[in-house]
């Protein structure tokens, strides 16, 4: 397959559309510790009030 | 005038394209999926440039209609039928209006970034939070599918009970479903098929119009909030919770952001998107409603409790006081709102356990391509139609505890969410704006609050501290 196919047969695809693309990882986000506390203090919420949904879920069958 | 039509485009040829993606003829780095997403990619191309507006509508809607009528699921609809028969017309009905404009505001943002770029929520969390909120992520949406698709196949079981059906039945028509849809090994397939599925949602709507209902009683509650709920705190709690995670969840954002991504939507196609996530926001609050209106039916006549209904099954209830027409509607459409989520959920199974591991994850590639994705896909569905054989299970407390779940796990989800949207390395113009992000700060802080309070107040009683 010449090089002029190749460009037609993905010419509507953008650049980062190939699968070859997607597999490349984006670089990783600086986070500041505000941010880092803010999300552990969200992950502490969301399993302590999982663990109360599914408590009760439980003792009431 | 019409507008004069340009120069046919050649369609790129799929001669040379293995459905393992592994093909020696195609250069190196091209895969049978990069072809195919090509061509619809052509499509859309196509019709934009000749102007054909309604066709390139057709073309570019889907995802949004999908996860907002996919989220319309038997858990949800039982969720509202419900309220509606617990509290009649009142406080719900707005309720409902309310969460669907939550969602839209959320799944827009889940479609923008799935355009921009070109990559699902999984794989973006991981890449670019680390493995750890990556794994996180993952985990909480592989535990709310699973309970939810347990929810989805006891939806099917309740709707074909009606038809003197068995849960066998159901566990099979589910499972069926799945490696139908999934054997076409194209995303365009999969979704023109569930979208004809998902219009059949439409059935809450015909069973509410043939309950006969008071239509000014209806107005007047849309408008007013009244008459607002009494009874126990626990129950309007438990509703209010359910009603939120069936109108948002987690496998929503999962699935709108790698669906808009797999079916190659970039940024000249975010008008579309909105329309298409607007259009299906329009759609699921129509037909949620109409659930309620229904179910609204039995508040008014004699009404029935919660548990009660869970042995009899909404449609035989309804059936002792509407009739059995709207009896059958309603089973009918129980049976469609399970379907449809069965294939909407276990596919975000697939995409975001495909996305956390690094393998394909795509419904453009073949099976032996993406195994782990079609697995994962079929797996979960698998999983869940084997768990509602086991007798006695507590059919109705899992669908609205499934829903209470996705409520309280969503936060996390979306917080993630409202940061990549606004991650400008990723999103360049297309960030949110300020106005946007306060909004959904909001919406952020609504849904911990209804979760949380459902999840304490129920907690405290069970340990008997209220």
């Amino acid at each position: 397959m010449t090089d002029r196919e190749r460009e037609e047969l993905v010419m509507y695809l953008e650049r980062d559309q190939l699968v070859s693309d997607k597999g490349r990882p984006v670089p990783r986000a600086r986070l500041s510790r505000r941010v880092s506390v803010g999300l552990w203090a969200l992950r502490v919420f969301a399993v302590v009030v999982s663990a109360m949904v599914v408590y009760t879920f439980i003792a009431q069958l | 005038m019409t507008p004069p039509r340009p120069p046919r485009i050649p369609e790129p040829a799929l001669e040379g394209a293995t459905a393992d993606g592994q093909s020696t003829n195609l250069p190196a780095g091209l895969t049978h999926e990069d072809l195919i997403r090509s061509r619809d990619r052509f499509r859309v191309h196509s019709a934009r440039q000749s102007h054909r507006r309604w066709y390139l509508l057709w073309l570019l809607v889907g995802p949004g209609i999908l996860a907002m009528l996919g989220e319309n699921d038997g858990p949800s609809m039982i969720s509202y039928a419900t309220s509606g028969a617990t509290y009649g017309l009142g406080f719900f009905l707005p309720f409902i209006l309310i969460t669907f404009v939550m969602a839209i505001v959320c799944q827009e943002m889940c479609m923008r970034v799935g355009a921009v770029t070109h990559r699902g929520y999984g794989q973006l969390v991981l890449e670019r939070f680390g493995k750890l909120w990556g794994w996180f992520a993952a985990g909480d949406l592989v535990v709310t599918n699973l309970v939810t698709l347990i929810a989805e196949f006891v939806s099917i079981r309740v709707g074909l009970a009606y038809f003197h059906l068995s849960a066998g039945v159901a566990a099979l028509l589910g499972l069926v479903l799945v490696l139908f849809t999934l054997s076409g090994g194209r995303y365009w397939r999969w979704e023109r098929i569930v979208l004809g599925m998902a219009i059949f949602n439409g059935l809450f709507l015909v069973a509410a119009i043939m309950v006969g209902p008071n239509w000014g009683s209806v107005g007047h509650a849309v408008v007013t909030f009244s008459p607002f709920p009494g009874g126990s705190v626990n129950t309007l709690l438990l509703l209010i919770a359910s009603t939120i995670g069936a109108t948002v969840t987690p496998w929503m954002i999962f699935f709108q952001q790698s669906a808009s991504a797999d079916k190659g939507m970039t940024p000249d196609d975010l008008r579309h998107g909105r329309y298409d996530t607007i259009a299906g926001g329009i759609l699921a609050a129509l037909f949620g409603c109409g659930a309620l209106i229904a179910g609204a039916a039995l508040a008014t006549r004699g009404g029935a409790s919660i548990q009660g209904l869970a042995g009899a099954g909404f449609p035989g209830a309804l059936g002792a006081v509407s009739g059995k027409a709207v009896a059958t509607v309603f089973a009918l459409g129980l049976i469609e709102a399970g379907a449809v989520a069965v294939l909407t959920i276990s596919a975000s199974t697939g995409y975001a356990v495909g996305e956390c591991v690094g393998a394909p994850h795509s419904l453009n590639s073949s099976a032996r391509g993406a195994a782990l994705f079609y697995g994962a896909n079929v797996g979960a569905a698998a999983l869940a139609g084997a768990i509602i054989l086991i007798p006695g299970a507590p059919l109705l407390s899992i669908a609205l505890n499934a829903n209470v779940l996705a409520t309280v796990l969503l936060p996390v989800a979306l917080v993630f969410m409202i940061m990549l949207a606004n991650d400008r390395e990723l999103m360049g113009r297309w960030a949110n704006g300020a106005a946007l992000n306060w909004v959904a700060i909001g919406i952020v802080v609504f849904i911990s609050v209804c979760g949380a309070a459902y999840a304490i107040d129920s907690f405290l009683q069970t340990i008997h501290v209220l």
